[in-house]
């Protein structure tokens, strides 16, 4: 970004212009772009895209008649949502109950400076970048808390300090999963994790250890735990404190509110492609900068989109855990694990400084026979049910 | 236990000598998990209960009062509205009471056609109960797949009585109507696509760890406790207590069919807790399509319905009958004064005895668990406030 | 909490969870069992409704015989009918026959005793509107006479027509004297095979 700049102040395009207002501006310009051409986008079309494929998981057809194939819901939606009457309730603190959600959008939006969608295509390429990331998605805790106090709502109060409980347990594991890569690395930059990897699976720092495998099923568990996604959705339980901590909220605060959730389901899916999936390395097939960017920003794209349909899917699986056995989740099973990992990973770093040829493979073998396992699980129940026989079959997701 | 001086929040002093406030909670007519509309008064210190004050009523429709304007046989369809989950078991149990009252017998054909109605509408009631409990929980899935079944078994009924919740099914004597034509073949299909379909339910919930978690080693009832609060149905059998009204006091053609009766055995944790509530009801299911099937093969010809005069005036006298209903043994008395208007008619059901026991077994569980209590008990509020 | 749980603990959560997904997966490659109601149909929904189907009632006034019955027993009585002895015009005369849909509980108590079938529930269900006075069905326009059997059967087409669908709805309630229902699967016996 800063090498785009400075070349268009080379070719004279700014000339009276100090060159530091010319970074910022240019910064804020940019941000501007990917927020609301990206982020508010992605995070409107998650929700479509949620309603969809929670709806035929249900057996049921999901939102379709608003455009084609329904895509236009979300907008409708967040139109309505915009036209509805500004309540504060009466009791409730004014400033901090506006202020809240527009933390916690900050905390989600700002993560997306350090999302590398190419080689060249990436707002910030910090130094610091995956702890830049895990230090700015905490500011939503703050906002949380400050919706559920604000409300003037025991139940709220409720949803909110549980969600404070909940997330600031889980950024440890989270942060201790993050360690076995960068030890690997040596460096915290996105880029640099990135380039550390290759394109073909194998080489996916996914399976490159036994300890960065499971590190990877840790991360995702705690990430879902952050963005309090079921099956850690306490703070939203919707059958059992009304909507937690977002109950007084309505309008275009809840809009906030539920953009932050759904975008940063999308930020944890592009933090775990960076990390364990390669990114947008992609094999080299041309050396057109166009089309190589184009390609790895599709490769990029689908790779963290998956994990937020994975989200989605677990979801709609799995039941809710309660407080206690939630925090018990993270501290005596997850946290023990993910230090083991870090332990483990430093091991290997020093006993194969050049990496090993052979555990990768075998790591991902492994891999490829869990999938085809959970396929053949999925073939067992097909046929149990007598679907063939019985003409319900339907793959497409269109309806 | 008095409502009245529920707003004084009490203080109580930690053991590290801090001071702490009992929250006031008020899990009220309007909420997403209770099911219909009945409050709780709930103290809690923190995520920790300590009460939970029912507060019933709000449902209230002088249903029995009703009784006494419209007739023995114009009550039948406001029977339906007692249970609306479970309707055929209230048409069931009326019709019984005047039966008995007038010494009308019904037909053996009419029995059987009963006896498929209500085992029908048992399952479509466990379905309901179980999808909520589990949605409740948190697992949104299962709810829709067991409400997808229960449409199959709606539209069955429609078939044979033409509505879909309030049947209105039976008449005082036998039924209204006798099975249509290729009933029989549609049901003994629907059954048997049914069965994979609960072993795949099982599969992705049942023993499904994290609902584990939740359900078991919750609000466990020993049988001494169960009987003393006067539980019925399947929150009974779940404690352990092997009581079932079809098998202890029969009725109907229920002794000519073979049936298991589920009992709860602490499978996973403690005897009687939520989770043998739970695989009671499923396993009762499995029991429902065995008499189904049964009841297929063994219905013998004739006609469904007795001869019951229009003007229906019973001699002088009472009755009082038991019906094994969807949520456990459901009573009905009647007193007859000789005229076509009954005198009185009072219902007795399970699911208001269960609304006693929730305050018992809450103090020292968490407020998730509440919900999963509630919903364990098969809780509907018609059934509690008529 | 001993090793064996602990680890045992870590198996179940995976080995369920998995089961769980596969489970989902496989409902998300099924057709979805949603009927698109009101307009991606083949069919309109009124007319894929069981006959017995207990919709919105309807009153075939030409073959109504003017008993009574139903009034009577109505529980709610929201069917009112004004009837008349009147030697002149040869009969019973109705100057009003009306049905409050809005009390109507949809019981079917009222279509049972009716001896021509005139009262019948009908497979329609559309009945929303925006007032409450809209929803009293009014089916006597003019003073009408009621209908009188004939001995020889009826010759009218049309109203041979209208009789003969609502002997036939009446005759699907159960009758004490009959030995089985016609239209009974033969006696379950043909289908214990």
């Amino acid at each position: 970004m800063q090498d785009f700049l400075d070349s268009l102040i080379a070719q004279g395009y700014f000339s009276g212009v100090p060159t530091g207002l010319v970074y910022a501006v240019g910064m804020i310009v940019f941000a501007a772009i990917v927020l609301l051409v990206f982020i508010l986008n992605v995070a409107g079309g998650t929700t479509f895209v949620e309603r969809r494929v929670w709806a035929r998981i249900q057996s049921r057809v999901g939102p379709n008649r608003v455009g084609p194939q329904g895509i236009l819901q979300w907008l409708v939606d967040g139109i309505k949502l915009l036209m509805k009457e500004d309540l504060i309730p009466a009791a409730a603190d004014r400033i901090l109950f506006s202020l809240a959600p527009y933390i916690v959008m900050m905390g989600f939006v700002a993560a997306f400076v350090v999302l590398p969608f190419g080689s060249h295509l990436i707002i910030a390429d910090m130094s610091v970048g995956i702890l830049y990331l895990t230090a700015v998605t905490s500011l939503v805790v703050v906002g949380i808390l400050m919706a559920g106090w604000a409300s003037n709502n025991k139940w709220s109060l409720i949803g909110g300090i549980r969600s404070a409980a909940q997330i600031v347990s889980y950024e440890i594991p989270a942060g201790l999963s993050i360690f076995p890569i960068v030890l690997m690395t040596g460096t915290l930059s996105m880029q640099g994790i990135i380039r550390a990897q290759g394109w073909a699976p194998w080489n996916w720092f996914v399976f490159s250890t036994p300890f960065t495998f499971i590190a990877f099923f840790i991360f995702f568990t705690s990430a879902l735990a952050e963005g309090n996604r079921t099956p850690f959705d306490l703070p939203e339980a919707d059958s059992e404190l009304v909507a937690g901590f977002v109950t007084e909220y309505s309008g275009v605060r809840y809009l906030i509110f539920f953009m932050a959730e759904w975008g940063n389901l999308y930020v944890i899916g592009a933090v775990v492609t960076t990390l364990f999936l390669g990114g947008w390395q992609i094999p080299p097939v041309t050396d057109n900068v166009v089309l190589r960017a184009i390609l790895e920003f599709l490769t990029f794209f689908i790779k963290s989109y998956f994990w937020v349909l994975v989200a989605m899917w677990v979801r709609a699986t799995l039941p809710r855990t309660r407080v206690d056995q939630l925090m018990s989740v993270c501290w005596k099973y997850l946290v023990p694990f993910a230090f083991i990992n870090m332990l483990g990973t430093a091991l290997w770093v020093v006993l194969f400084p050049n990496g090993d040829g052979v555990v990768h493979y075998f790591m991902f073998a492994i891999g490829v026979a869990i999938i085809v396992h959970f396929f053949r699980r999925v073939l067992f129940h097909l046929r149990r049910a007598r679907i063939r026989e019985r003409n319900e079959l339907l793959l497409s997701p269109l309806s | 236990m008095s409502l009245a001086g529920f707003e004084v929040e009490v203080q109580r002093t930690g053991a590290t000598g801090l001071e702490t406030e009992e929250m006031t909670l008020n899990m009220g007519p309007q909420h997403p998990s209770t099911h219909g509309v009945l409050r709780f008064v709930v103290k809690a210190d923190g995520e920790v209960m300590r009460e939970a004050i029912p507060d019933v009523g709000y449902l209230h429709r002088s249903i029995e009062k009703i009784s006494e304007k419209v007739g023995y046989h114009g009550f039948m369809p406001y029977t339906d509205r007692v249970d609306y989950v479970a309707a055929m078991f209230c048409n069931q149990g009326w019709g019984m009471v005047c039966e008995k009252l007038a010494g009308i017998e019904v037909p053996k054909r009419g029995e059987y056609c009963r006896v498929i109605a209500a085992e029908f509408n048992r399952i479509s009631s466990h379905l309901l109960s179980v999808g909520t409990m589990i949605l409740d929980i948190g697992a949104t899935t299962p709810f829709f797949h067991a409400f997808r079944e229960r449409e199959i078994i709606n539209d069955l009924l429609e078939e044979l009585c033409g509505a879909r919740l309030t049947y209105n099914y039976m008449r005082i004597g036998g039924v209204a109507w006798d099975l249509p034509p290729g009933f029989i073949e549609r049901s003994i299909e629907f059954l048997d696509n049914f069965e994979p379909m609960l072993a795949e339910f099982n599969d992705l919930i049942t023993y499904n760890t994290i609902y584990l978690a939740r359900v078991a080693n919750v609000a466990a009832i020993s049988p001494e406790l169960a009987i003393n609060y006067n539980l019925v149905g399947p929150n009974l059998r779940a404690s352990g207590v092997k009581y079932d009204v079809r098998r202890d006091e029969p009725y109907s053609v229920y002794p000519e069919l073979e049936f298991d009766i589920p009992v709860g055995r602490g499978e996973v944790g403690t005897l009687g807790d939520c989770f043998d509530r739970y695989i009671v009801r499923i396993h009762e299911m499995t029991e429902s399509i065995r008499i189904l099937r049964q009841c297929f093969k063994q219905m013998p010809d004739g006609p469904v319905i007795a001869k019951v005069p229009r003007k229906f005036k019973p001699p002088a006298g009472d009755a009082y009958i038991r019906v094994e209903s969807a949520r456990g043994d459901m009573g009905w008395y009647a007193v007859s004064d000789g005229s076509e208007f009954p005198y009185r008619c009072k219902v007795r059901t399970g699911s208001f005895s269960a609304m006693s026991i929730i305050d018992r077994v809450s103090p020292g569980l968490m407020l998730a668990d509440l919900v999963a209590v509630i919903a364990s008990m098969d809780i509907v509020a018609p059934e509690v406030d008529r | 909490m001993n090793r064996q749980s602990y680890l045992g603990g870590i198996v179940d959560v995976c080995k369920t969870v998995l089961d769980g997904m596969a489970v989902t997966f496989s409902h998300f490659v099924r057709k979805p069992s949603t009927v698109q109601y009101p307009d991606r149909m083949p069919v309109r929904v009124q007319d894929t409704l069981p006959f017995r189907y207990r919709g919105i009632l309807e009153v075939d006034l030409e073959i109504c015989t003017g008993c009574l019955a139903c009034e009577r027993a109505c529980p709610i009585d929201c069917i009112v009918i004004d009837a008349t002895k009147d030697k002149a015009a040869g009969g019973m005369v109705m100057t009003r026959f009306d049905i409050d849909m809005a009390k109507c509980m949809y019981c079917g108590l009222c279509s049972e005793p009716c001896p021509t079938g005139a009262i019948h529930h009908t497979p329609e269900f559309e009945g929303a509107d925006f007032s409450l006075e809209s929803l009293i069905r009014r089916f006597v326009k003019d003073p009408v006479v009621a209908y009188k059997p004939k001995k020889k059967g009826e010759d009218d087409p049309r109203l041979l027509e209208m009789l003969d669908r609502g002997l036939r709805y009446v005759g699907e309630f159960a009758d004490p004297d009959r030995p089985s229902a016609d239209g009974a699967p033969a006696g379950a016996k043909e289908d214990a095979a």
